[in-house]
């Protein structure tokens, strides 16, 4: 078949399937090296429904900083409507000792580049989280890992150490003066503030206060 | 099998787009149906790596290409017009 019969028949292979909606994404961009996919709006959705899904928070920020895009996980990491965050500067989300640092990082804009930092949420909590630069290309797309639920993990440890301690002495008095009633009451509160904390934990991970005391 | 038999299939794709798994749905369901045992697929995402278009000359996604049996041939589309998609591959012929 000679070349030109070839082309004619791609090319209406290709009209078919456009006009059947087979197709949905293209290939731009002829030199060498400068082909890019175009996808078309539908075909987004799927990674959109992943995005809004997940337990992390995304955000995509333009050049001079500001929200041009947030997930709802962010949205409530941060306790702020949707609607307010776009446009709002990145920045003025961390505390003013941050703001240079944040920036810094931006600037360097390097895929795979992380930062922990800590955002103020509405109601004057800290949230400490870890930032990943998913994609940079003048805008620049975050991963905000919310890092309370390793806190959470570091202070149920710590709880559990301390009633082992307790436990110990609690064998110490029993052993000098039965039946060392003081310590029984002091091991009960810490049972019962690290059951609290677990509880939580299992419940809503992402969303636990972080002001439940492990020890009562 | 010779290789003769062997049927190399590659299909190009963008990512998770609809129309993508469509296509790799329907691809496997073709070969199962009319090449089992002797077919190899290579899918090609080219959100990944888009440089990969130029190889087949691809504009739309997805596009399947029969690497062998020669001769080379390319289907556009998500490959859910059967009838079509095997008259591409020169499976069956195509109805005067």
């Amino acid at each position: 078949m000679s070349e030109p019969r070839i082309d004619l028949l791609e090319a209406e292979e290709l009209r078919k399937a456009i006009v059947g909606g087979e197709v949905d994404a293209f290939v731009v961009g002829r030199a060498e090296g400068n082909q890019k996919v175009l996808l078309l709006a539908n075909a987004y959705q799927r990674y959109r429904q992943m995005v809004e899904a997940m337990q992390q928070g995304a955000v995509t920020i333009s050049l001079e900083g500001h929200i041009l895009y947030a997930n709802q996980r962010f949205s409530d990491l941060l306790g702020i409507a949707l609607s307010r965050l776009y446009t709002a500067p990145l920045q003025s989300y961390v505390g003013i000792a941050d703001r240079a640092r944040l920036s810094r990082f931006l600037a360097g804009g390097r895929r795979g580049d992380q930062l922990e930092i800590a955002f103020s949420s509405r109601d004057g909590t800290t949230v400490p989280t870890r930032l990943s630069i998913a994609s940079y290309d003048g805008y620049a797309s975050l991963l905000v890992t919310d890092l309370r639920p390793l806190e959470w993990a570091r202070l149920a440890i710590e709880a559990l150490d301390s009633i082992r301690n307790s436990v110990e002495q609690l064998n110490a008095q029993v052993r000098a003066e039965p039946p060392a009633k003081q310590a029984l009451d002091s091991i009960s509160e810490q049972i019962n503030g690290l059951a609290q904390l677990i509880d939580a934990l299992h419940a809503e991970p992402g969303r636990i206060d972080p002001r439940i005391d492990p020890n009562g | 099998m010779t290789d003769s038999d062997k049927w190399l299939l590659r299909l190009y794709t963008a990512g998770q787009s609809p129309r993508s798994l469509v296509a790799l749905e329907n691809l496997r369901r073709i070969c199962d149906e009319h090449l089992a045992g002797r077919y190899r697929i290579e899918v090609v995402d080219l959100l990944k790596n888009p440089r990969l278009a130029k190889d087949d000359q691809i504009v739309a996604i997805p596009t399947l290409v029969r690497q062998l049996p020669p001769p080379l041939r390319k289907i556009i589309g998500d490959l859910s017009d059967t009838e079509r998609a095997l008259v591409g591959l020169q499976l069956r012929k195509a109805k005067p």
